[in-house]
């Protein structure tokens, strides 16, 4: 038998929370010690993973079986491919930054490393399971500890609600934590309540015999069925990935959110969204996905634009980025409606600029909280002379985003929009285009105002100090992998390209 | 000796009555708990003999038998009357005082009638069984008779109690007047060629037996009932008489029936659709935790009717898997709110703030059963949500499965308050909360019950299934 890679790699954060809950007890640092060293490992497995993987065959690899509940088709089965292969390795990098970046949590340090990396073993778990059934358990571990990390170590939002409406937010508790992590909480196992009733659709539909992928892939499924089933595996994934109008508890959720927490949600979580409608929907559903194609890149058009006019009009540097998620997850969504090759490897590759983008920039917002006590906008100004460390990786997390050449979010992007210039709507190009430039507006402005406008007055903005110690670690860390990937985008394209192919391919989109 | 051998669960059960009543008129003491460790060990002996027992016996001309499936409805009954007997070794003693014996007898006695109910194949046996069961109930209910909301609940769930049986055999007659025979084999044979008289019976009995199973619009004693009886009985009276319900449903209206039974579909799923969406929604508002339990009840029901519109051997043995899950789920629950009640003299939400911080090990039992209620995988709620909508997909009722599925969330909703309560808030004392070793021993049994169906539930669907085989 092979050694057995993916199950390591999907347990190691797991045993992690273990010994931190038995073993460390009271002792804040060697939590975190704990944390750290089981960060790294699954990072340095990530990393062996991604040249031991043979990046020129597609199907799946590493693949692993064991009979679970055999009376009804389950089995721990998994397997990794070229897009599993990148996000796993994108998980790994978000999770080794984020567990320095949850370096200053104090209250309660023992069980927030411990829930974090019960967190991580789901997402894991998600992107290498070929059984729709523990793709599904994992999926439910992904989700529930978010209830108690933004419960219990969040913080509640200083702006608070406004306009015609507010008396009645005030009374539903929006802006509050409390609040924030019922909504998302709700929200997504709402979406798992569609996810189930789709698999399970399948499962019986192809004779009640196996939970398989690789099964269920050789079943051709009867179109009405795949219509509704695609529906719902649509809707189901699509609240996680942030699809507008279920797209709401993410800037509540994101923004309320732990710093650590808010860099995985977003950086990692909203992208099992995306893989699911991907790999689910559009891989055992295909003619439902070519009929309702025109849906989803429609609804990635608002997505674009419309987080994009909303991340414009916060005042909340958290909700900002949150809102420019919402934004960037419709350029995911976008290209995978395409169903061209270079618009699925461009959703796919965005899937991952975007998570370590978006994870940068919770870091360093996290961080300007931490030495600035703020996160509205314009109270603050002029830091950048006090923190150039901070404001150059933000300048940096800013290009990516807006799409710099030379940077990840540029070749995401450029693949994005080619593929909706090839596909059947290449109207939606100009929705994408005009996101991209919106984000710019966005983008620069908080730059402009927290970083390089006049310095701020208030007394306690003065003599801030710049990143230190642990704190660079994400920090360099992260912004160093956007300029890789951005200057060498042949090393995620690649792997990506094989399972892309399978795909369309199967789909019968391209020969 | 040897034609009772299939009757001897229920001639040991009345010889344990016997002993226990004997007791209590002969050496009654003013501290009684010795009823309770009699009436403990002897369902314990009973719970052995239950599972040395094989199926397949009939008695009485085919009036009384004992099939797998009444052998696993009185399993259940036996082992949660048990959990509910070692709950109650730990009540305050001055309740009890001396009527400790009278309280242990009624219990035995109602759950007598569920022995008999789970085997009677012949509609007066059924009725009797059926009212044998209900009226010790009834008292058990307003046992603390000095307090004025016991009195108040007891009369509440006595009238709709008895209303429910007379509706009940009203509908029973319609059935002996549609097929001349007292015995339930007739019923099918009925049905089948579309007898109208039949039917009606049975829509009647089916509202008759909502009042019992709790099923809106019949719901309404639940909550008051709940909140004014001694929670260790409500733990049982939420469990055993349901189960107890859904036994006699699966024997009118199912067995034997095969095609026929699909004409109840329709009705079954608008009742299991309105309880669902009712009981979940009507618990939402609670702030006391036996009235949020008692609606969620409901709505758990509406889970089982939901399997039960199946129509389908899996479908049936999904309910009854959903019945031991909810056994241990709900029982469990309502037995940690008996902790806190008794130590924080509260049953408000507001009693539960902190209690992770307080009782590590009572807030983790109470999260595993609210988890496996609201349905979330690793424990037993789960298994039990996921094959009632597999049931239901197989006879492809997708809607119906939607709606479960979402309706579920709506019920994580509360169950996360209460989890919010326990985990995110800060206690408002630091002292552990007082758990006396019976009581403690109960909620553990239900923990670990919850957990082992959770992790591993082959076995028991093995079980169920067979049980359900043998109606079809």
């Amino acid at each position: 038998m092979e050694f057995p890679i993916l199950s390591v790699i999907t347990w190691t954060p797991f045993i992690s929370a273990l010994i931190i809950m038995a073993f460390a007890r009271h002792r804040p640092l060697m939590v975190r010690l704990v944390g750290v060293i089981g960060s790294s490992i699954t990072l340095v497995l990530a990393v062996w993973l991604y040249f031991a993987y043979d990046h020129t065959a597609n199907g799946f690899q590493f693949q692993e079986s064991f009979p679970l509940v055999p009376s009804l088709g389950i089995h721990y089965q998994l397997g990794m491919d070229g897009w599993g292969l990148v996000l796993v390795l994108l998980t790994a990098i978000i999770l080794f930054a984020g567990s320095f970046a949850s370096w200053t949590v104090k209250t309660r340090g023992q069980e927030f490393y411990a829930l974090l990396l019960l967190l991580v073993t789901g997402v894991f778990g998600v992107f290498v399971s070929l059984d729709l059934f523990i793709l599904f358990l994992f999926y439910e571990i992904a989700v529930l500890p978010m209830y108690l990390l933004i419960a219990i170590w969040g913080s509640s939002g200083e702006v608070l609600p406004q306009g015609v409406f507010g008396w009645a937010f005030k009374r539903t508790g929006v802006g509050t934590k409390e609040y924030a992590a019922m909504k998302l909480t709700l929200y997504l196992l709402l979406g798992s309540a569609f996810i189930l009733v789709g698999i399970l659709a399948l499962y019986t539909a192809a004779g009640s015999t196996s939970f398989s992928l690789l099964d269920l892939q050789q079943v051709k499924f009867d179109p009405a069925l795949q219509s509704w089933v695609f529906l719902f595996f649509y809707v189901g994934f699509g609240v996680l990935a942030g699809i507008f109008p279920l797209h709401t508890w993410s800037p509540d959720g994101h923004a309320s959110a732990p710093t650590a927490v808010s860099m995985l949600h977003a950086g990692v979580l909203m992208k099992l969204g995306a893989y699911g409608v991907l790999r689910l929907g559009f891989g055992l559903t295909p003619d439902g996905a070519l009929q309702w194609a025109w849906l989803v890149g429609g609804i990635a058009c608002i997505n674009i634009v419309y987080g994009a006019f909303s991340a414009m009009s916060q005042k909340d540097l958290k909700y900002v980025v949150a809102y420019s998620s919402v934004s960037h997850m419709g350029i995911v969504m976008l290209g995978m409606a395409t169903l061209t090759e270079q618009g699925v490897n461009g959703s796919v590759f965005q899937m991952v600029a975007h998570g370590i983008m978006t994870g940068l920039f919770f870091a360093l917002v996290g961080l300007v909280y931490e030495k600035a006590h703020s996160r509205e906008i314009f109270k603050m100004g002029g830091f950048a002379t006090m923190m150039p460390g901070i404001a150059t990786a933000f300048v940096v997390g800013g290009f990516s985003s807006l799409g710099l050449p030379g940077t990840a979010g540029f070749v995401a992007e450029f693949l994005a929009f080619l593929g909706a210039w090839q596909s059947a709507h290449s109207w939606w190009l100009f929705p994408g285009v005009t996101g991209a430039f919106l984000t710019a507006i966005y983008v620069l402005r908080v730059a402009k105002q927290i970083f390089f406008g006049p310095k701020s007055e208030d007394p306690h903005f003065q003599n801030l100090p710049d990143a230190q110690g642990t704190e660079w670690v994400a920090l360099v860390f992260l912004t160093c992998i956007l300029v890789l990937f951005g200057v060498f985008p042949s090393l995620m394209v690649g792997p990506i390209d094989t399972a892309t192919v399978s795909l369309l391919a199967r789909m019968g989109v391209m020969q | 000796m040897n034609s009772l051998g299939p009757l001897s669960l229920e001639i040991g059960l009345g010889l344990l009555m016997l002993v226990v009543l004997l007791l209590g008129i002969f050496r009654p003491a003013v501290r009684d708990r010795r009823s309770g460790w009699v009436a403990l060990s002897g369902l314990l002996i009973l719970i052995e003999m239950s599972f040395a027992a094989a199926p397949g016996a009939t008695l009485f001309g085919g009036s009384y038998v004992v099939d797998a499936l009444a052998l696993f409805a009185k399993r259940l009954f036996l082992v949660s009357a048990a959990i509910s007997v070692l709950a109650t070794l730990s009540l305050p003693s001055e309740r009890f005082a001396r009527r400790g014996a009278e309280y242990h007898f009624a219990l035995l006695s109602s759950l007598l009638g569920m022995l008999v109910l789970a085997s009677a194949r012949d509609l007066i046996l059924l009725f009797v069984a059926f009212e044998l069961m209900s009226i010790p109930l009834y008292f058990l209910t307003g046992f603390q008779k000095m307090e004025d909301t016991a009195a108040e609940g007891a009369l509440k769930f006595f009238l709709v109690g008895s209303i429910s049986s007379a509706i009940f055999l009203y509908g029973l007659s319609f059935l002996f007047g549609a097929t001349g025979s007292t015995d339930m084999a007739a019923i099918a044979p009925a049905m089948a060629q579309g007898n109208v008289l039949a039917k009606f019976g049975l829509v009647v009995a089916l509202a008759g037996l909502g009042f019992k199973i709790a099923a809106v619009p019949f719901h309404m004693w639940v909550p008051d009932t709940y909140e004014a009886a001694t929670t260790p009985f409500v733990a049982w009276l939420s469990v055993a008489p349901k189960a107890a319900g859904f036994i006699v449903i699966f024997r009118l209206y199912l067995e034997g029936a095969s095609g026929a039974a699909l004409v109840w579909v329709p009705l079954v799923s608008a009742l299991a659709v309105l309880t669902i969406v009712a009981g979940n929604l009507m618990a939402i508002p609670q702030t006391n935790v036996k009235r949020m339990l008692a609606y969620s009840g409901v709505a758990h029901i509406g889970y089982m009717l939901m399997g039960l519109a199946a129509m389908s051997a899996s479908g049936v043995g999904m309910v009854l898997f959903y019945l031991v899950a909810y056994m241990f789920g709900n029982m469990g629950a309502f037995l940690v709110v008996q902790a806190v009640g008794t130590s924080e003299g509260s049953e408000a939400m507001s009693a539960y703030r902190g209690l992770a911080q307080r009782s590590p090990v009572l807030a983790l039992s109470l999260l595993v059963f609210l988890l496996s209620l609201g349905g979330i995988p690793f424990v037993a709620g789960f298994w039990a949500k996921l094959f009632i909508f597999r049931a239901v997909v197989d006879q492809h009722m997708y809607g119906l499965a939607l709606l479960g599925a979402v309706a579920t969330i709506v019920a994580l909703y509360y169950y996360l308050v209460l989890g919010r309560r326990m985990y995110v808030e800060e206690p408002e004392k630091k002292t552990p909360v007082a758990v006396p070793g019976p009581l403690f021993l109960a909620i553990l049994i239900c923990a670990i019950g919850t957990v082992v169906m959770g992790i591993y539930p082959e076995p028991w669907v093995q079980s169920v299934m067979a049980a359900a085989r043998g109606l079809f």
